[in-house]
């Protein structure tokens, strides 16, 4: 590895001002897993700076706060698919952090790491457009919210400049009569990167009407969103299989509206498809 | 420019000045002479380089070496007391677990805090503790047995 | 016939386990010497060019750099090879595939030696590439060597193949095609190599077969075979990967150290690995067979396409394999085979575990329940029918005379898993879009190296003035377990137990050129030369302890390290007291076994012969779960039976067990090398994707035993077989859950869904991708 300057504190107004001073030249380091792979191939651009976000205590922990989850950046996907609120309140995120990479991986593997490198495959963070999470950036003279389905531009390109941190995930518990799951397609059933996923939540009435329909397709879409188009589908009807194929059959189309048709559409078009109408019956089933 | 960290390795407390542009993997097998931990991929997949920070099984390899600053790692070679060897490290012997041996520190150390946290896993908490540590010999089921088995002799004691 | 045998068939544990769970065991990588260089190996730019000129001097300027190195700098043979001597140490005057070496760099850290490569400038003039064998197969196709590129066609022909399509009633032609696969042991190549007081070299190194590698050392140094000594360190993996690969690694490694003076190690990273060494060939095979609606088999006319790569390597012999079992273990009058290796810019192929069985038996073995089904009949009826059985007579001619255990072996295995049913059941419609499956397979396969070449190899046993026992030998170990057979099959004819004995890794100048330890021979060959071995010592042990006890040497044994009164039981003496006598009596307690393989022949115009002295029989049945909307394959449940002679050790032969239908697993679903215009795209586990625990299945294991007279103790033969049928059983039963049949090898996702593979052009591995060409297909970032 070239070298670089190592930068570490325990206080994030020294990190923030850390990252003032060097700008696009540092590189925010949690919980390494992406970072150090990066920094193994001899990228053009070399960090001057690398600085070490991991001691920073306000920024790890889950907590739980009227009816809202605050999800610290540091936690790991070991720490969300342990954590009971979430698995009570946000059930898709513990599922999805549960499949992440292998044990070492969401040992080390942090929710903010995957925010901010915005793969497209990056797990959580389909179930997080859906659970309408907004996040916080904060620089040294600033801080600032935004709804995380606003945050990314591209694959690893988001909205965050370099002299921000990310501090906070936040957003609303699921209702209690919802439903939530994360379904993750892969080549093999474990250190599997998703070919496709799905993050669903369903909400119906006492009579069985769906109340709440959110959607949001994972690798498929150029960037994440919640695909309105085949939850409208959805919303005041009872669920069925048509239905459900319904919503399934609009999220593909939404999907080649965007993407157009390239080497891989022969194959996501039909099974993203199922994987919505997959996604729906489970929630309905479980 | 070095870093100044304190640790503690193997139970054993270090205070060190290190250079921060290598892994926890490099600083072990080259600064330490720790050969036992593996280097396989470098990139956090087969998990030969497994080691526990902090009790939890970590990928060295990720790991960059400031970063066990205040923490505590635990690589195979701390694994038994002494003489005497871990259950886990019986176990593998015993049950036919280690065949060519390259995956088998890192599995040790993968098992240990599965055990650590879970005192009877069923086949699938094994399986899934474990798919991060790639085998290439022994199609994993004489490791799953290993574990098993240690499980149960650590119940007994 | 079951022998009381106190350590034979045994589940002892493995002779080396300790040193691995401790982390004391010393893998290549793991030896450190003072003043140590690091050398590093500069690739080529291009899969196919001329080399126009080489710069090094900005390179050797740089502080640090204690040689740069190019193929003008080696003394001796530029070129290796184990039968066509034409594979590149480093490349002189043209590359031919992007894993070929151009310069060396020693220097005093490895980020120098890496520095310095950036600083080694090449002119290169790229050349036309072709990288599919029918292509390269073609007159007007670029060549790589010489002036034709098929550089082997192996023959089979057995009775008139026209006669053989007349008489038949269905003809049935199919076209299947397996991909590259990379040995992926986990440890990647490494060596140490220190100039030696002979004037020559010592290699400690992760290297299979030491003596070929010693061989081109030799050569490649101007060195005698006695100043190069390579030692093999202990070795993570190999599956018979490490041979060629090391050879070149050994070679660049000692021609730096002998020009520095110094130690020099090299490592390989997985990319460099992955991107240098060679792979299992893919095979474009074409099968066309006649069958009369009895399922008989009247004809099996079989044509062979196989990539050799930029380096002929193994292939002659890899080749040979297929074409002698290219049929399967079916009854055939009619045959014609045709297999031909063809060098292309892909990465160069060669030996791996099944050395070119795995292919052949994926085309046998859909073949077999096509015309089952063709015929009405399920997959077993359709095997049984047509299976060997003693005294068939194979393609090549030879008459089977052992117990050919091949219908014994397929019963077994079906009953434990109630095939036949379930196989009815499955055909049937199923509602729900995850269906259920289940498949068979079943192979023979020649045991040893069979008419490739000479077969002989020797183990040496030493026992201590103390009794303790020291087992060496030129069989290699490399985590197959072959140094706890030769230990305990010493043990054995000792008396003694297995905590007695140490085996010394091998070492070339301490133990016989025994041929590589390849084609499933260790346990045949280490094994018998092991018996032979402890019997002679054996044999002194008990004329002394005659003479000290005056018992006749008749009645007297060694059991429980004790020599006993056979018929009273009574102890005479401790195994240490006897060694003791011995030593004091100047007697030798140095036993040095050698075993050379019964005859074999070949005529290679007509592709008959006695291809191998005896064979091994084996099926495998998988139960799988098909994603019907995903493509996604889950195997559930599976069965390997594998008729193995005599079991030396019951958990080394699981563990083989297991080990092979893994490997099997991940030719059949998940992997697969893929070289586009020349260059690899999977260049690490990221990409390229080996079963993890979560997708191998339990397996049901039945070891059958049928004594062969060949091999110690009866033993045959088990690494290889394990790894030759999982593939067409998951893929047979894919087609019994859903109808659709896969011709070409992986069954991926898409293959499933779809019935054919998706290539996005110019993707590329990991390595060479730059983060901003990446987009949503090819997310490689987890």
């Amino acid at each position: 590895m070239k070298p670089f300057e190592y930068k570490f504190s325990e206080k994030l107004d020294e990190i923030l001002d850390i990252l003032s001073k060097f700008g696009p030249e540092a590189k925010i380091l949690a919980g390494g897993t992406d970072l150090l792979i990066e920094l193994r191939r001899k990228p053009a651009k070399f960090p001057k700076a690398i600085v070490d976000i991991s001691y920073v205590k306000e920024l790890d922990g889950i907590y739980e706060n009227d009816n809202h989850i605050i999800l610290k950046p540091l936690s790991t996907h070991t720490q969300i698919y342990k954590s009971n609120v979430l698995r009570r309140k946000a059930y898709l995120l513990s599922e999805a952090a549960s499949q992440i990479g292998s044990l070492q991986i969401r040992n080390r593997g942090t929710v903010g790491g995957n925010i901010m490198n915005a793969a497209a495959c990056a797990d959580t963070v389909p179930p997080l457009i859906a659970l309408n999470a907004e996040i916080t950036l904060q620089s040294i003279n600033d801080a600032r919210i935004l709804p995380l389905n606003d945050f990314f531009i591209k694959p690893y390109k988001t909205k965050a400049n370099p002299d921000e941190v990310l501090t906070e995930i936040k957003f609303s518990a699921l209702p209690e009569n919802a439903k939530s799951v994360f379904i993750k397609l892969g080549r093999r059933n474990a250190l599997s990167i998703s070919r496709l996923s799905v993050a669903a939540v369903l909400q119906q009435d006492d009579s069985g009407k769906i109340l709440d329909a959110r959607l949001v397709p994972g690798a498929a879409l150029p960037t994440w969103r919640r695909v309105t188009e085949a939850e409208e589908i959805l919303i005041g009807e009872k669920p069925s299989m048509e239905l459900f194929r319904a919503a399934g059959a609009k999220v593909s189309e939404v999907m080649i509206s965007y993407t157009g048709r390239r080497w891989s559409t022969e194959y996501k078009e039909p099974v993203i498809s199922a994987l919505v109408r997959r996604a729906l019956e489970k929630c309905v089933m479980t | 420019m070095k870093v100044n960290i304190k640790t503690k390795i193997n139970n054993k407390v270090y205070e060190l000045s290190v250079s921060p542009n290598q892994t926890l993997l490099h600083f072990l097998r080259e600064e330490l002479g720790l050969t036992g931990t593996k280097c396989g991929c470098e990139i956090g997949e087969c998990g030969a380089c497994t080691v526990l920070l902090n009790g939890k099984a970590v990928n060295s390899c990720l790991v960059l070496v400031p970063q066990i600053h205040n923490k505590e790692v635990l690589t195979v070679e701390g694994l038994a007391e002494g003489d005497v060897l871990h259950p886990l490290q019986k176990a593998f012997i015993d049950y036919g677990a280690v065949h060519c041996g390259f995956c088998t520190p890192g599995l040790l150390m993968t098992s240990k805090e599965l055990l650590d946290e879970n005192s009877e896993p069923d086949e699938v908490e094994i399986r899934t503790a474990i798919a991060g540590n790639l085998c290439r010999c022994t199609g994993y089921i004489q490791i799953v047995e290993a574990i098993k088995g240690a499980s149960k002799e650590l119940r007994k004691s | 016939m079951e022998q009381n045998y106190k350590i034979i068939g045994k589940p002892e544990s493995r002779v080396d386990a300790l040193g691995k769970v401790t982390g004391k065991a010393k893998f290549a990588e793991d030896y450190n010497v003072a003043h140590q260089l690091y050398g590093k190996v500069l690739r080529a730019k291009h899969p196919h060019a001329k080399i126009l000129k080489i710069d090094t001097s900005k390179a050797e300027k740089l502080p640090g750099v204690e040689a740069v190195l190019t193929a003008k700098d080696i003394p001796g043979s530029k070129v290796f090879g184990i039968v066509v001597q034409n594979q590149a140490i480093l490349a002189e005057d043209r590359v031919r595939y992007l894993g070929d070496g151009v310069a060396l760099v020693a220097a005093k850290t490895k980020e120098i030696a890496e520095e310095a490569l950036e600083l080694i400038e090449v002119e290169y003039e790229p050349l036309p590439v072709v990288t599919d064998p029918e292509d390269a197969a073609h007159p007007d196709a670029p060549k790589i060597h010489g002036d034709d590129n098929v550089f082997v066609h192996h023959k089979v022909r057995k009775g008139d193949i026209e006669k053989g399509f007349a008489e038949a009633e269905f003809i049935i032609e199919k076209k299947f095609k397996t991909q590259f696969i990379e040995h992926s042991y986990l440890e990647p190549e490494a060596v140490l190599a220190e100039p030696s007081e002979h004037g020559g070299v010592r290699i400690i190194g992760s290297v299979q077969n030491l003596f070929s590698s010693r061989r081109s050392v030799a050569a490649a140094l101007n060195l005698p075979l006695n100043k190069v000594q390579i030692i093999q360190a202990t070795l993570g993996g190999s599956f018979g990967g490490k041979d060629e690969v090391m050879t070149s690694m050994c070679c660049r490694a000692a021609l730096l150290a002998l020009k520095t003076g110094k130690p020099v190690k090299m490592v390989n990273t997985r990319e460099e690995s992955m991107l240098e060494s060679y792979k299992r060939h893919p095979y474009t095979m074409y099968y066309k067979w006649g069958i009369k609606k009895d399922g008989s088999i009247t004809a099996m006319e079989i044509k062979i396409y196989a990539d050799g790569g930029a380096y002929a390597s193994m292939s002659p012999f890899v080749t040979w394999r297929s074409v002698v079992q290219a049929t399967g273990p079916y009854y055939c009058e009619n045959v014609k085979t045709d297999v031909y290796a063809v060098y292309t810019n892909n990465n160069y192929t060669g030996a791996m575990r099944g050395f070119g069985s795995p292919q052949v038996n994926f085309a046998i073995e859909s073949m077999m329940d096509i015309i089952a089904e063709k015929v009405g009949k399920d997959p077993l009826e359709i095997r049984l029918q047509n299976g060997f059985e003693r005294g068939a007579i194979t393609a090549t001619g030879q008459t089977l005379d052992h117990n050919v255990s091949l219908k014994e072996v397929l019963t077994k295995a079906a009953k434990e898993i109630d095939f036949q049913n379930k196989w009815r059941q499955y055909k049937s419609a199923q509602d729900s879009p995850i269906r259920r499956g289940i498949g068979l397979a079943c192979s023979y396969r020649g045991v040893s190296l069979g008419a490739e070449g000479t077969d002989a190899a020797g183990t040496i046993v030493s026992v201590q003035t103390d009794g303790s026992v020291i087992v060496s030998s030129g069989i290699t170990d490399m985590g197959q377990g072959a140094q706890t057979q030769m230990c305990q099959i010493a043990a054995e004819v000792l008396g003694i137990t297995m905590d007695r004995i140490v085996f010394l890794n091998t070492n070339t100048s301490r133990v016989p050129d025994s041929g590589p330890t390849v084609a499933s021979r260790g346990t045949i060959m280490g094994g018998y030369a092991a018996k032979r071995a402890a019997e002679i010592v054996r044999s002194t042990l008990l004329s002394v302890a005659s003479e000290m006890t005056g018992y006749d040497v008749q009645v007297l044994d060694l059991k429980d390290n004790y020599l006993i009164d056979k018929d009273s039981g009574e102890r005479l003496a401790s195994f240490s007291e006897l060694a003791a006598e011995c030593f004091k009596k100047g007697r030798p307690m140095y036993g040095f076994g050698w075993y050379k393989s019964p005859q074999t022949s070949w005529d290679e115009e007509h592709g008959q012969g006695i291809a191998y002295f005896t064979f091994v029989y084996g099926t495998n049945i998988a139960e799988v779960e098909v994603d019907t909307e995903t493509g996604k394959v889950n195997v559930v449940d599976f069965v390997s039976a594998h008729d193995v002679g005599r079991a030396i050790n019951r958990q080394t032969v699981l563990g083989q067990f297991y080990g092979g239908v893994a490997m099997g697993l991940g030719y059949g679903l998940l992997e697969e090398f893929e070289i586009e215009d020349g260059i690899p795209k999977q260049l690490n586990f990221d990409e390229y994707l080996l079963p993890t625990a979560m997708d191998v299945p339990n397996v049901r294991a039945i070891i059958v035993e049928n004594e062969d007279s060949t091999g110690p103790f009866g033993a045959k033969s088990i690494g290889e077989p394990t790894n030759e049928i999982a593939a067409p059983a998951i893929v047979n039963a894919i087609y019994n859950a859903t109808g659709k049949r896969i011709y070409e090898l992986p069954a991926n996702l898409e293959r499933v869904l779809l019935g054919h593979k998706l290539t996005r052009k110019g993707e590329r591995g990991s390595v060479q991708k730059e983060k901003e060409e990446l987009v949503i297909e090819s997310c490689k970032i987890k």
